[in-house]
């Protein structure tokens, strides 16, 4: 596929990402902090969402043949660190790697400077991962380990089983606690008791 | 449901939507989701104009051309686009940082927030290109992929990210 087909696939893409980002409300560091701290779901809710949406759609995929899958190998060492590391940035941070480019888009100015420090911090690893890194990348390889792969059952089996346990998962989640009241009246993840002269401290 | 003027779908309804763009990636690119490997084609492209030795380290020239990685640039610049045109649909949108922060840390100043923006950001994308993926990457494809290096990657990130958030803020 040449570039410029690619870069235009991606920004339509991009823009239904974005905006399902946006309504669904993950574009708030509240809703990302709150699920941190295990107060809200709104964040989980979303991602298993999509995980059990992906289980089905790959499944369906790979059954007929469509898709070859792309796992990414298993690196003991490096996926704990750098799992554990990026779960600490992320919380100080109030986004993620994709979900600070939607803050970007809704007008959130401190986006802007967690967009430019991940992007510092890409040059870093860059710079490190040859001398520095390399013992923690490399410790672990199993390569493109699966659970299906391990368990010796075809993909589609493994995966729509889990699907299933997923979508009853939040079921039993959303009975417990709303999506409604979890957002909040301002839909940002501050409830409504929240002192109104703290928001008005922070129009900045 | 579907109203692009409603300020919030059920996050339901926006997992389901994200999880239906694996199609396309798949078909399309060959690829699956995710965000921060393009963190590495932006800055090292960049970085060339200052170093051009950058070109050298084998990760920066992995990542500086091709339609995989200018996919995923692309795919990052249309979330804004998406954010900002579903935001000013709902006329929900927003400026300075989030009254969240004021409730979750106390004394708060805009430009502490800033700095602390800047430092989760380095943190941030630096962890994601050790564990090879960030929350699309090893949380919504992998897992979606059954890959076990995923599994554990998303595990740690929820664990340090848990730890980290009920010891530096309050709860709100």
């Amino acid at each position: 596929m040449s570039v410029f087909a690619a870069i235009l696939i991606g920004l339509a893409m991009g823009a239904i990402f974005g905006m399902a980002l946006e309504k669904g409300r993950v574009c708030e560091g509240g809703v990302i902090v709150c699920q941190m701290q295990m107060s809200r779901h709104t964040m989980l809710k979303m991602f298993l969402s999509a995980v059990a949406t992906g289980l089905i759609v790959l499944s369906i995929m790979v059954g007929f043949g469509i898709a070859k899958l792309s796992p990414k190998a298993t690196l003991f060492a490096a996926d704990i660190v750098g799992g554990a590391v990026l779960g600490v940035g992320i919380v100080i941070a109030g986004a993620c790697p994709g979900t600070v480019l939607a803050q970007i888009g809704t007008g959130y100015k401190d986006a802007i400077f967690t967009f430019i420090g991940g992007l510092f911090g890409a040059l870093a690893f860059t710079y490190m991962e040859p001398n520095i890194l390399k013992p923690v990348l490399t410790t672990g390889s199993y390569g493109k380990l699966t659970l299906d792969q391990v368990m010796g059952v075809p993909f589609p089996a493994v995966a729509l089983t889990f699907a299933a346990i997923i979508i009853g998962f939040l079921v039993w989640l959303e009975k417990v606690s709303p999506w409604q009241a979890e957002i909040g009246p301002n839909a940002d993840g501050v409830p409504a008791d929240a002192p109104v002269e703290a928001i008005a401290a922070t129009k900045v | 449901m579907f109203s692009l003027s409603s300020r919030a779908w059920s996050p339901y309804t926006a997992g389901i939507v994200i999880g239906l763009l694996q199609i396309p990636a798949f078909y399309f690119i060959g690829t699956a989701l995710g965000t921060s490997s393009s963190y590495v084609t932006i800055s090292a492209n960049l970085a060339a104009f200052v170093d051009p030795s950058i070109t050298q380290i084998k990760y920066a020239a992995n990542h500086m051309s091709g339609a995989k990685n200018w996919w995923q640039v692309a795919l990052i610049a249309g979330i804004v686009l998406g954010a900002f045109i579903s935001s000013r649909l709902s006329g929900t949108p927003r400026w300075g940082a989030s009254p969240f922060w004021a409730k979750a840390m106390g004394a708060h100043t805009p430009a502490r927030r800033y700095m602390m923006a800047f430092l989760g950001g380095f943190i941030m994308v630096l962890g994601a290109r050790i564990a090879d993926g960030c929350t699309s990457g090893h949380g919504v494809s992998g897992i979606a992929q059954l890959a076990i290096g995923s599994f554990i990657a998303v595990t740690a990130m929820f664990g340090a990210g848990i730890i980290t958030a009920n010891l530096i803020y309050k709860r709100v």
